[in-house]
């Protein structure tokens, strides 16, 4: 009985508000509801399946997520591996934590005034003479690639990681598997690339993949770091949401739909495909 | 060698970080090529925290809405994690748990804003803290579904045939072995709530003025001496809450 | 001793998503009386003592303590308990409380609490590691309080699933004598299950099998060792080409 409620219970504040929040955005966006609505219409997901900003955003988004999780790995990987004994006492296993505390908007503030044309990198390299006005600094702020975008996250990503690497590296006993890799015959390097890595790699697996999709719904950094086109989803999504053109406010929901869509699509079949995949690490 | 150089640099980034903000933060007319503010003093400060009391306010407010949402998400999750734990259907209901993250927090804010206008909570402290509860709740849950495995549930069992009733099960013997889970999913969940920016933003529709809300606002009012502040303060509690609590967050493996 | 059996269990039957576990169970035992089972991992023997504990509900069949049908009674009015081949120490409990933690949920005098308590601590030889934590005990150690915790409530039945597997040969050896020692002292009444066959022989005074879910029970050690399929004869024989050598 306590069981019943208590998943009752869960269900009921995780799942319900996505559930009905997910009915009114496809209301909305078949033209059922809304302050402009005048009957059931597909001409929103007309619209925003035939415009390209929203393929160029959901790619965009997608770019920005595979740069950042793969500049962040590799990092963390290679800080984990070679300062693992370090990362362990001292002052450097308690400095790890410290970038934990900067919240996504105190880091997009950060990297602002760091990176962009009048920021402190452009008045250090115009004191070294290595530039002479403001101009001829390089675009990292509201740029086509998203540099400062990228910045940002790996900033906020790359501890964490460095963290659950040197976690997993512990837990799942990589030391004594890599003592054993020696006395088969294996060399320093060879352990690293044959044993550390893939280990510690199929591990956080799933880690990994979750990460891909929240840096891909990521909201505050491209806010204040990114440009109007393209721009990350949630960005868009939010923009079109809160415009004066009411109008656009049912290809908002239509694209939140379609996200949603995608998204579930791709964990559905994962799933069901890979059920592995969630047990052995959704841990 | 390049490795203590390497970490040198590290832990130098980390401080540059911290100290940049705090050098901002005191500055003043800070004109383009200047390296640094042509005035360092503690004004802004004592304009913000003094004579303009709203980013105390903010502060408090901000407090009080984080540390009742990781009140209430850690009290819940705690109970209902251990039936979802011990459920046929684990695996299925804490896929549940990854949707906020999956679909991101502000999404989820956009599709449900009508139903917290419709219900008059949308500019709410109320309301916020029920949205933020919605994101940190899942969160909660996938933090201490971990604490009940197999070897707890055997303690369990072992403690009723001892002869204590459920209840003293519970007090006695679950609640003091869970004590660091609790702590973690405490802080973690806090920490959900204080970074929280575009749901809090969208749901409390300037209304509920948190500390990430006055950030981006001092932000687009180019206020940047201010926004550090804020920023600062921002940044002080969960630097303090990481610092006492290191060993426990050690062994998570979640979500930011 | 009474005629009356103080625990019996009749035609016990349990299956988890449709695979039968358990399947017609029954036996009786008689108070001050040890009941050994062997058993191998699968075979049915934990989710039949957790039934016994009230821990699973069986899908049929009777259970009673000294005639009282006990099917319904919950794990904490039973005053049986079930010991893991793990110790289970409450790990933020020292060794002291761990054993009086039972003793506390009754509610008796704080005196006559620490009498039971060092007194038992006494028998099994770990007064002097009272004030320690779990974590600071060897495995044996770990293993002889959670059998004092069990005692000191003076449970009408013991039910202990492998206690000692998790032990090294001597130890295990140790612990065996202890439990024989305090058995026969505080006149116990227990199930046994171990899948070690000289284990299952010492150990109890009656002696059953458990396989596929199927309990059964020999008369006498002889009748057991007659039975091929439990490996006794096999064992026997093993040891026997060398007493012949030796002639």
């Amino acid at each position: 009985m306590t069981r019943k409620i208590a998943l009752i219970f869960y269900i009921l504040f995780a799942a319900v508000p996505v559930v009905c929040g997910l009915f009114y955005a496809i209301f909305y966006s078949l033209g059922l509801t809304g302050i402009l609505s005048d009957g059931l219409t597909l001409s929103h997901w007309e619209q925003t399946l035939s415009s390209s900003t929203f393929y160029k955003s959901i790619g965009y988004s997608l770019f920005i997520a595979l740069v950042v999780m793969t500049i962040s790995i590799v990092l963390a990987l290679w800080i984990t591996i070679s300062w693992l004994q370090d990362l362990k006492k001292g002052i450097l296993s308690y400095m790890i934590y410290l970038p934990l505390a900067f919240p996504a908007i105190v880091m997009a503030f950060f990297s602002f005034q760091l990176l962009s044309k009048s920021g402190f990198l452009s008045r250090v390299a115009h004191s070294m003479g290595v530039i002479n006005q403001l101009q001829q600094f390089p675009d990292w702020i509201n740029d086509a690639y998203g540099v400062g975008i990228i910045f940002s996250l790996c900033l906020l990503i790359t501890p964490f990681f460095i963290i659950l690497f040197s976690n997993l590296y512990h837990n799942e006993r990589i030391p004594a598997l890599a003592h054993l890799a020696a006395t088969l015959g294996a060399s320093q390097n060879q352990i690293v690339w044959r044993v550390v890595i893939p280990v510690l790699l199929k591990k956080s697996a799933f880690t990994i993949f979750l990460f891909v999709l929240f840096v891909m719904g990521t909201y505050e950094i491209p806010l204040l770091l990114g440009r109007q086109d393209p721009s990350m989803l949630s960005v868009l999504i939010i923009q079109k949401l809160q415009k004066f053109n009411l109008a656009d406010i049912p290809q908002a929901y239509t694209m939140a739909v379609i996200y949603v869509i995608i998204i579930g699509t791709v964990v559905a079949i994962l799933f069901y495909g890979k059920p592995q995949f969630f047990k052995n690490s959704a841990q | 060698m390049i490795k203590r150089i390497c970490q040198l640099f590290f832990a130098i980034s980390i401080f540059f970080a911290i100290g940049f903000l705090v050098v901002i933060s005191l500055g003043g007319n800070w004109t383009y090529p200047a390296l640094l503010p042509a005035t360092v003093s503690l004004d802004n400060w004592r304009v913000m925290l003094i004579s303009d009391s709203s980013l105390w306010k903010a502060f408090l407010q901000s407090m009080l809405i984080s540390l009742t949402v990781a009140a209430v998400t850690t009290t819940a999750a705690f109970v209902t994690s251990k039936h979802i734990a011990h459920s046929k259907y684990r695996s299925q209901l804490l896929l549940l748990s990854y949707i906020p993250y999956v679909l991101s927090p502000v999404i989820i804010a956009a599709t449900l804003h009508f139903f917290f206008i419709y219900s008059q909570l949308s500019g709410t402290i109320v309301g916020v803290m029920l949205a933020q509860f919605f994101i940190a709740y899942p969160f909660g849950v996938i933090i201490l579904n971990n604490f009940w495995n197999p070897r707890m549930r055997s303690i369990e069992e072992l403690a009723l045939t001892l002869g204590s009733s459920s209840w003293s099960t519970w007090y006695k013997v679950l609640l003091p072995i869970s004590k660091n889970a609790l702590l973690l999913c405490f802080f973690q969940t806090f920490l959900v709530s204080w970074f929280e920016f575009g749901l809090t933003n969208l749901i409390g529709v300037g209304s509920v003025q948190t500390l990430t809300v006055r950030v981006f606002s001092f932000i687009n009012e180019a206020n940047i001496f201010y926004a550090a502040i804020a920023s600062c303060l921002l940044i002080l509690p969960p630097m303090l809450l990481i610092w006492l609590n290191k060993r426990y967050i050690f062994n998570t493996q979640t979500l930011i | 001793m009474t005629n009356i059996p103080l625990l019996e269990a009749q035609n016990i039957t349990k299956s988890f998503s449709g695979e039968l576990v358990l399947r017609d169970v029954s036996f009786s035992l008689h108070q001050h009386q040890v009941l050994s089972i062997l058993g191998r991992s699968g075979s049915g023997k934990t989710t039949l003592l957790k039934i016994l504990a009230g821990l699973l509900r069986e899908d049929s069949g009777e259970i009673s303590l000294s005639r009282k049908r006990m099917n319904e009674t919950p794990p904490n009015k039973r005053n049986i308990v079930y010991l893991y081949q793990d110790a289970l120490l409450f790990p933020h409990l020292n060794v002291f409380e761990n054993v009086a933690f039972g003793l506390r949920l009754r509610k008796i005098s704080v005196e006559q609490l620490k009498a039971q308590v060092n007194h038992l601590l006494d028998e099994i030889g770990l007064k002097e590691h009272a004030t320690k934590m779990p974590n600071q005990l060897s495995g044996g150690q770990r293993q002889r309080v959670s059998f004092a915790r069990a005692l000191v409530i003076n449970p009408k039945v013991l039910l202990l699933d492998e206690p000692f597997g998790a032990l090294d040969a001597d130890t295990r050896a140790q612990m065996q004598q202890l439990f024989k020692k305090v058995a026969a002292r505080y006149q116990l009444t227990a199930v046994f299950i171990t899948h070690d066959l000289k284990e299952a022989l010492t150990m109890g005074d009656h002696i059953g099998k458990i396989e596929n879910g199927a309990l059964r029970l020999y008369h006498s050690p002889q009748d057991f060792f007659n039975d091929h399929t439990n490996g006794a004869q096999a064992e026997a024989e093993f040891w026997d080409q060398f007493t012949k050598e030796r002639q």
